[in-house]
């Protein structure tokens, strides 16, 4: 490339040292996290900059005693298998309706089930706090949660999948509907093994964005269905008593889910801008 | 066994009508091609077969048989698409069994029939391979092999060989026309080329904007074009056409004359003019002929020997039972 | 089966969910705001059942307009959005410009640099006001220590001791005031979305004529110009999408809000909604329906502009 011949090497020193800079600078918060939960909760609240101690287990090992951590990360988990995995049959074959049989109404359909997204949760928190708790008798269950977090969550998916499937060759489906398959048979004969990727990281998307969400799982359950998110915000340490342990089970909280974004970062702009950045 | 009947088909997409009422029969073991200027509606008229589109109104029905409402992976036709729409996740040997597999059929039946099929197309030795790894003509008779291992009532091919490159396109032509004598299932065929449609048709429907301009045989069509359109579209280089007085003494609105229906001298003859481009091909030769005072251009076939420059006057006589005469309807007198 | 219906039935799941999703809560909300609705009161026990006999108008809509706290609460979301979107569009463009050519370990730092976006809002919370911001025990508190220490040295020091023996010493800053802990939720949900713009500027950035910015070179144009007149444009688009979105995310901001600043006055509108509820209802749903109609107005440019290249 002409351009970059263009600049000297001591500029691409530069830019080299400088781009670092940045993404370490980025990255150090979460480090600092990671290294505090090594630390004892003695040394954790040392007002020094300490590099250097000597690393303990202990955190991680007593979070279970501390925070009854599993309980929490099991509720997540389950919370946001369950609700991806919904999301996700419910939106496939809507989304592929949407791209192989687009009729004039599509286009409407999903920008109205875009605005569904941008509602703000908090104009409806009381009348969805009143439903599950007095009227239907969810509150505090897995299901609500899981039923929230597809329906928050399905228009994006929705949308990611439709921008997936618009890549598709129509003539394919319909050489498969030539070669006598019915509509369930396009969908897991073709579809699904065509857009293998872009439903995995859909799916991979769509669990991290459950996983991390802060409104709905904190203002919805009380103890038995409650996420990691509840535990965290529940435990913000009384001024720093406990920032070893506190940092240990966020670290526990996050990892994961941190390890996830890394392989789907690229399907994230397509999922959150919605297609309309290439 | 396929006969194929269309009767009073429309179809509109909103508010525009792309085929007005239309009515065609395509006997059994025919080979059908379809041939117009892109966007006429031969495409749609297909796919209007196939069940890939809906029809407004008006019925169609293959062997006696109402089929307008039938899905159209239970029409029991094959189609061979532009694309190939092959599936790229399966390899060749998937990609000819599926249809087969979706009709539920025996594995070593299967296997006894993908075997046949991939034998008689060349594809035995990349049964294995997947579509990515073929070449166009290769991807294109393994799209001719799915549909062949079905036994369909008819084959379709909606512009099969449009993006072959020009050598394979002849080549792959010839095996559509030995296919089709071997098989002698019914086909249609959809084409923007004119040749294609000349060199393997038993019927030729001509289409202009939706409406049947002609059918007949190619050389029905050749010979006796109903009307300046056909007889413009069918023949290549193309008839030329002449207005005006010269076509008034032959009692017509316009006249026309095949390239090939013209001789050229350099001393007499009816019309003259100057000659402008010459193509050389070798067997033939055609000249572009200026400055008639009848058309802008004449082209005009001549032997492949004959040596005219450009600027040079020539003269040209046209077969007196050669010229095609229209009235003012555009219509064969 | 005609070739409609069954496309209408493959998407029926999807849209009556999300119709109930929208339709129900939201019609609770809007009839809750015009009646006299609370959890607890005494006096008036009949309020604490909703009830059409308890219709109150637009009283609730009046009562929140004149609560101080409602101006307040919307004050400081826009200030909080405003502020974040602003940084982050700024330290978006710079970084994704930065790292947008190949250099050692670029897919390293890509990968380093995206992480913040994906640490749920909880934990970036708890992380940033008690082991980076707090006065005392953060990163900040020690900092600010440290440079002290470095300061009180240099002024015992000889030679030099004289001109640093003015200097003050510094006083860290608490991020646990009503304003400064909006300050704290700045700094981290720019922290946290930064990312998120680097990387979409960056998709857009990998998209740009490479032709273009040849033929700029040999027209004599220098790097800064390229990226006034041939970047910059090409990035207006995603800029826009990118303030968008955030707009619409921001402006529902809560998890960070309670956890930095629980009782210490800091609000926005979630949280003043949130802080509504806990007893009078009416109230809380006239804030929420104040709260659509502004997010409302953001969604409606946004569908505007992604409409147009959503069927291409």
């Amino acid at each position: 490339m002409a351009i970059v011949a263009q600049s000297t090497r001591y500029g691409k020193v530069t830019r080299t040292i400088l781009a670092w800079a940045v993404g370490l600078l980025f990255f150090f918060p979460i480090f600092w996290l990671v290294l505090t939960s090594f630390k004892t909760d003695a040394d954790a609240v040392k007002p020094e900059f300490l590099f250097f101690f000597t690393p303990t287990l202990e955190n991680y090992l007593n979070m279970t005693e501390n925070y009854d951590y599993w309980r929490f990360a099991t509720n997540s988990i389950i919370t946001s298998i369950f609700a991806t995995v919904f999301t996700l049959a419910v939106g496939i074959p809507c989304a592929y309706a949407m791209a192989f049989n687009p009729s004039r109404a599509t286009k409407d359909v999903l920008m109205w089930m875009l605005s569904t997204k941008m509602l703000p949760a908090a104009a409806v928190l009381y009348p969805m706090t009143f439903l599950t708790k007095n009227f239907l008798g969810i509150y505090d269950t897995h299901f609500l949660v899981i039923i929230v977090l597809s329906l928050i969550n399905l228009p994006i998916v929705v949308w990611m999948l439709f921008t997936y499937f618009k890549e598709i060759p129509k003539d394919i489906i319909e050489a498969g509907k030539m070669d006598g398959v019915n509509t369930w048979g396009e969908i897991r004969e073709i579809l699904i093994p065509l857009a293998w990727g872009g439903i995995a990281s859909t799916a991979l998307l769509c669990f991290i964005f459950c996983w991390n969400e802060a409104y709905w799982t904190v203002r919805l359950t009380t103890t038995e269905a409650a996420t990691l998110s509840k535990l965290i915000e529940g435990n913000r340490a009384p001024e720093g008593l406990f920032f070893g342990r506190l940092s240990a089970v966020s670290a526990a909280a996050v990892g994961p889910i941190v390890v996830l974004g890394w392989f789907c970062q690229k399907q994230l702009v397509q999922g959150l801008t919605f297609g309309a950045v290439k | 066994m396929g006969r194929i009947v269309l009767e009073n088909v429309t179809k509109s997409f909103g508010d525009v009508e792309v085929i007005p009422p239309l009515d065609l029969t395509i006997e059994d073991g025919e080979f059908a091609v379809f041939v117009g200027p892109s966007g006429c509606g031969k495409s749609t008229l297909l796919r209007l077969i196939a069940g890939l589109e809906e029809l407004t109104s008006g019925s169609v029905s293959i062997d006696e048989e109402d089929v307008t409402l039938v899905p159209p992976s239970k029409r029991g036709l094959a189609m061979v698409f532009q694309s190939y729409a092959l599936y790229p996740h399966m390899s060749v040997r998937k990609n000819i069994a599926f249809p087969l597999r979706m009709s539920k059929m025996e594995q070593s039946e299967i296997d006894q029939r993908v075997e046949a099929a991939a034998q008689s197309l060349n594809l035995i030795d990349y049964l294995d391979h997947k579509p990515g790894q073929l070449s166009g003509g290769q991807r294109q008779r393994v799209a001719i092999g799915r549909a062949i291992v079905r036994e369909p009532a008819a084959f379709l091919f909606d512009e099969p060989l449009s993006n072959l490159d020009a050598a394979l396109r002849v080549g792959m032509r010839l095996e559509i026309g030995e296919l089709h004598n071997r098989l002698k299932t019914t086909m249609v065929y959809v084409t923007h080329d004119q040749v294609e449609a000349m060199t393997m048709a038993d019927k030729i429907v001509v289409l202009q904007a939706g409406v049947i301009e002609q059918v007949g045989s190619p050389l029905e069509l050749y010979r006796t074009p109903r009307n300046i359109f056909v007889a413009g579209f069918i023949g290549s280089p193309k008839m030329n056409f002449i207005e005006g007085d010269e076509a008034a003494k032959h009692g017509a609105k316009t006249i026309g004359v095949r390239p090939e229906h013209i001789s050229v001298s350099d001393s007499q003859g009816e019309w003259s003019g100057v000659v402008g481009v010459s193509e050389h091909l070798g067997s033939d030769t055609f000249f572009h002929i200026h400055e008639t005072g009848l058309a802008e251009t004449m082209t005009v076939r001549a032997d492949g020997e004959v040596g005219f420059k450009h600027g040079d006057r020539v003269f040209l006589t046209p077969r007196a039972d050669a010229i095609h005469k229209f009235d003012d309807k555009g219509l064969r007198i | 089966m005609s070739n409609r219906t069954l496309p209408r039935l493959l998407q029926s799941p999807a849209v009556i969910l999300l119709l109930i999703w929208m339709i129900v809560p939201l019609s609770m909300t809007l009839y809750f705001s015009f009646i006299r609705y609370v959890l607890n009161n005494l006096r008036r026990p009949e309020w604490t059942t909703p009830s059409f006999s308890n219709w109150r108008g637009f009283g609730n809509y009046e009562f929140v307009l004149n609560n101080k706290d409602f101006i307040f609460a919307i004050q400081n979301s826009l200030l909080i959005v405003g502020s974040i979107l602003f940084f982050t569009v700024i330290f978006g463009v710079l970084i994704a410009v930065l790292i947008n050519q190949s250099f050692p370990g670029r897919g390293i730092v890509r990968v380093l640099l995206i992480s913040p976006f994906f640490v749920m809002p909880a934990v970036n919370a708890v992380l940033w006001i008690n082991m980076i911001l707090d006065p005392v025990l953060g990163l900040q508190g020690i900092a600010v220590n440290g440079l002290n220490d470095i300061i009180v040295g240099l002024k015992d020091a000889p030679l030099v001791g004289w001109f640093f023996s003015l200097w003050p010493t510094l006083e860290p800053i608490s991020f646990r005031a009503t304003q400064t802990s909006a300050y704290a939720v700045i700094i981290m949900v720019t922290w946290q979305w930064t990312p998120f713009a680097v990387l979409i500027f960056m998709t857009s950035l990998q998209s740009e004529d490479q032709q273009q910015k040849e033929a700029a070179v040999l027209d004599g144009a220098g790097p800064w110009s390229q990226f006034r007149f041939l970047t910059l444009p090409h990035l207006g688009r995603p800029i826009a999408i990118v303030v968008m979105i955030q707009a619409i995310f921001h402006l529902s901001l809560y998890a960070e809000i309670e956890i930095v600043s629980r009782g210490n006055g800091n609000k926005n509108l979630p949280y003043l909604i949130g802080e509504f509820a806990n007893n009078n209802i009416g109230a809380a749903s006239a804030t929420g329906i104040f709260a659509v109609i502004l997010a409302n107005i953001v969604a409606i440019f946004l569908l505007r502009m992604i409409g147009k290249t959503l069927m291409e």
